[in-house]
């Protein structure tokens, strides 16, 4: 008796990893990080061989399709960044121009950082994307952490391959890598610092890495966010780009 | 006339000096004109040919969508089942190339090379088995070998290997996304360098074989255009219409290297422009040498003019006399500025002028790495020696006429 007490407790923890499917992590997850509707205020701090650079911006979301960001340091103030569900538009205050973003275009790196326009279009939900599957617990900076391999459910993802290490407590992200189809590590993010709004939480800081380019990061750090809050109508339509 | 004829003749003998100055004159203008036109045309001759050798081919065949938006390469504007077409094209006996243009980006890593960097590139997948049908690329591997099918080798464009720091053997990550939109990466390694005389291949040329491009970009057999060579490799409105009546060809488009090359083509008209501004000038330099030489000789003979006038010879015939010799003067000119046109094109043909250390730096739309030969042009010579004779009567026509308006005793008076 003595001898079963033992092995139902030992059972436990795993019985509690089996409890919470891929499924529901990433679907609590993405509860927790994509907003209906949100405004943030941030930095991107790219970081190179050239050194390190800052720029701030006030971006707008809604869902995980939509988004508007606009850069308001001196460089860049007024450059915006809008992305709808398949495209992405920039616009240049200076030349007055609406520029559609496609091909070879959208992988350059947005301000020279490791982000590239590409990166921010199709982003369905997970779910939507990926096959998820749990293949254990890890500690990440210190924290428990469930790790989610995703395999890409079509050949139209970007990235065919993703590992997410998600906060156990928290079930916001902590880690995540981003394979290329033959198995080759092209990015990494590690989350610094979280943040919560509303009762949601959410990366307030993380650092994100393009393996295939040595010497560079981007930290991208939220310094104030307000979620679920009405926006403007029309604010990610090509109009508002010229505001 | 005979006597006019015979007289112009001993006039342009006494006065040999001043015939000798004044043909020389139009002889040097005449032949800066004649190898002027010889490189400008030998340019344009070399360039069609290495565009054509190196870049398009005589033509290409495409899906019909894929022209507009090829500046992107696209992988979704394909041919979906090359071999029908490649067999249906080359039994009409056109040698045929399957090939995959796609772009991506290029990154290198320091150690071996100088320094860690990327580049966004289009990569141009080749079969390494009939490609030589087509383009001559193996015959410029300067260094290293030709690609060979089932490996990951990549052969760079010299200039492109050189701004790098690449070497054979050097390895390399190309990333792009597959025909479906993933995102894909070749690990890769340079197995040669083309030096060839296409300075856009030398620049950016990135060749890898089909079969890799096929495998990592899930292209299942499609590529995104078959590349031809005509018998005649330049004459392609017929054998492209002979083409586009074959049943496998019916749902895709014929481009030929005009359209293929139409950034060069356009360059090239615009040239001609620029060309013949620069032919107008070096003529209107020779015409101010040849007018003012002429100018100088008839005013120096008004007094001549006066007594032959005075002897009683009427106006009509000192003008013919004049203009006689006026077009003797231009005929030992243009003789001469053939013949010295002629003699200096022979090194301009077969040596040529080497500009490599400028196109190596400055992009001037030649396809032309370095010398750019003559070509012999029979009708710019032809040309040259009308103009000579018929600039030469024409500037003496304006001072006869005015020193025959001149009443007897003041051209006799004149110094």
């Amino acid at each position: 008796m003595k001898a079963a007490a033992i092995v139902l407790m030992a059972l436990i923890p795993a019985a509690a990893l089996v409890a919470q499917s891929a499924e529901e992590i990433i679907t609590r997850m993405e509860q927790n990080q994509v907003h209906d509707t949100s405004r943030m205020e941030g930095r991107l701090i790219i970081n190179d061989r050239f050194g390190s650079r800052t720029s701030s911006f006030i971006s707008h979301a809604r869902g995980a399709d939509d988004a508007l960001i606009e850069f308001t340091s001196a460089g860049e103030r007024g450059q915006k960044v809008l992305r709808t569900r398949d495209e992405v538009y920039l616009f240049y205050p200076d030349a007055a121009e609406l520029i559609r973003l496609q091909g070879a275009a959208l992988r350059d790196s947005m301000l020279g950082s490791d982000v590239s326009y590409e990166d921010m279009t199709g982003n369905r939900a997970l779910l939507d994307n990926y096959r998820v599957r749990l293949t254990g617990e890890e500690t990440v900076a210190g924290r428990p952490t469930f790790r989610v391999e995703l395999e890409a459910r079509s050949r139209n993802v970007a990235y065919p391959r993703q590992t997410i290490w998600v906060d156990r407590e928290l079930f916001v992200m902590r880690r995540a890598e981003q394979f290329s189809a033959n198995g080759r590590l092209l990015k990494e993010v590690e989350v610094k610092e979280t943040m919560e709004v509303s009762g949601l939480t959410f990366p307030a800081r993380m650092v994100i890495r393009d393996v295939l380019k040595r010497n560079s990061s981007t930290e991208f750090v939220i310094d104030t966010a307000e979620v679920n809050i009405s926006l403007p109508r029309n604010i990610f339509s090509l109009e508002s780009l010229r505001w | 006339m005979k006597f006019l004829v015979r007289l112009a003749a001993k006039n342009l003998w006494r006065y040999g000096r001043r015939t000798l100055i004044t043909a020389a004159a139009i002889a040097l203008g005449l032949a800066t004109y004649v190898l002027l036109d010889s490189m400008l045309v030998g340019a344009d001759e070399e360039s069609v040919r290495n565009l054509i050798w190196y870049e398009t081919g005589s033509a290409r065949i495409m899906h019909p969508d894929y022209w507009d938006e090829r500046d992107r390469a696209p992988l979704r504007h394909v041919i979906e089942d090359p071999q029908s077409v490649l067999d249906a094209v080359r039994s009409r006996d056109v040698a045929a190339t399957p090939r995959t243009t796609f772009s991506g980006e290029l990154i290198v890593w320091r150690d071996p090379f100088p320094e860690d960097g990327s580049l966004l590139v289009h990569v141009t997948a080749i079969d390494p088995e009939t490609d030589g049908r087509v383009y001559r690329f193996d015959q410029w591997i300067s260094d290293g070998r030709p690609l060979q099918e089932g490996e990951p080798g990549v052969i760079l464009g010299s200039w492109l290997a050189e701004d790098l720091g690449a070497e054979v053997g050097y390895p390399l990550i190309i990333s792009a996304r597959s025909r479906y939109g993933a995102r894909v990466t070749i690990d890769a390694e340079v197995v040669g360098i083309l030096n060839s005389p296409n300075p856009v291949i030398n620049r950016g040329g990135i060749f890898l074989p089909l079969d890799i491009a096929d495998l990592y970009l899930d292209m299942e057999g499609a590529v995104t255009q078959i590349d031809l060579r005509f018998a005649d490799y330049a004459r392609v409105e017929a054998p492209i219409a002979e083409l586009e009546e074959l049943p496998a060809l019916r749902d895709l488009s014929i481009a030929d290297w005009r359209l293929l090359g139409a950034d060069y083509i356009a360059m090239m008209e615009a040239d001609s422009v620029g060309s013949g501004i620069i032919l107008f000038l070096v003529f209107i330099i020779a015409a101010v040498g040849v007018s003012n030489t002429m100018l100088m000789t008839i005013f120096e003979r008004t007094r001549e003019i006066g007594m032959m006038r005075a002897l009683g010879m009427d106006d009509r015939a000192i003008r013919n006399l004049f203009l006689i010799e006026a077009s003797g003067i231009g005929l030992i000119g243009a003789a001469a500025g053939v013949a010295l046109g002629a003699l200096g094109n022979i090194p301009m043909v077969r040596v040529g002028i080497d500009y490599s250390a400028m196109f190596r730096t400055m992009d001037a739309g030649y396809r032309s790495t370095g010398v750019l030969y003559g070509a012999w042009v029979p009708s710019t010579f032809v040309i040259a020696a009308l103009m000579g004779i018929v600039l030469a009567v024409i500037v003496a026509l304006v001072p006869t006429r005015r020193a025959l308006r001149m009443n007897i005793p003041r051209a006799l008076r004149q110094q």
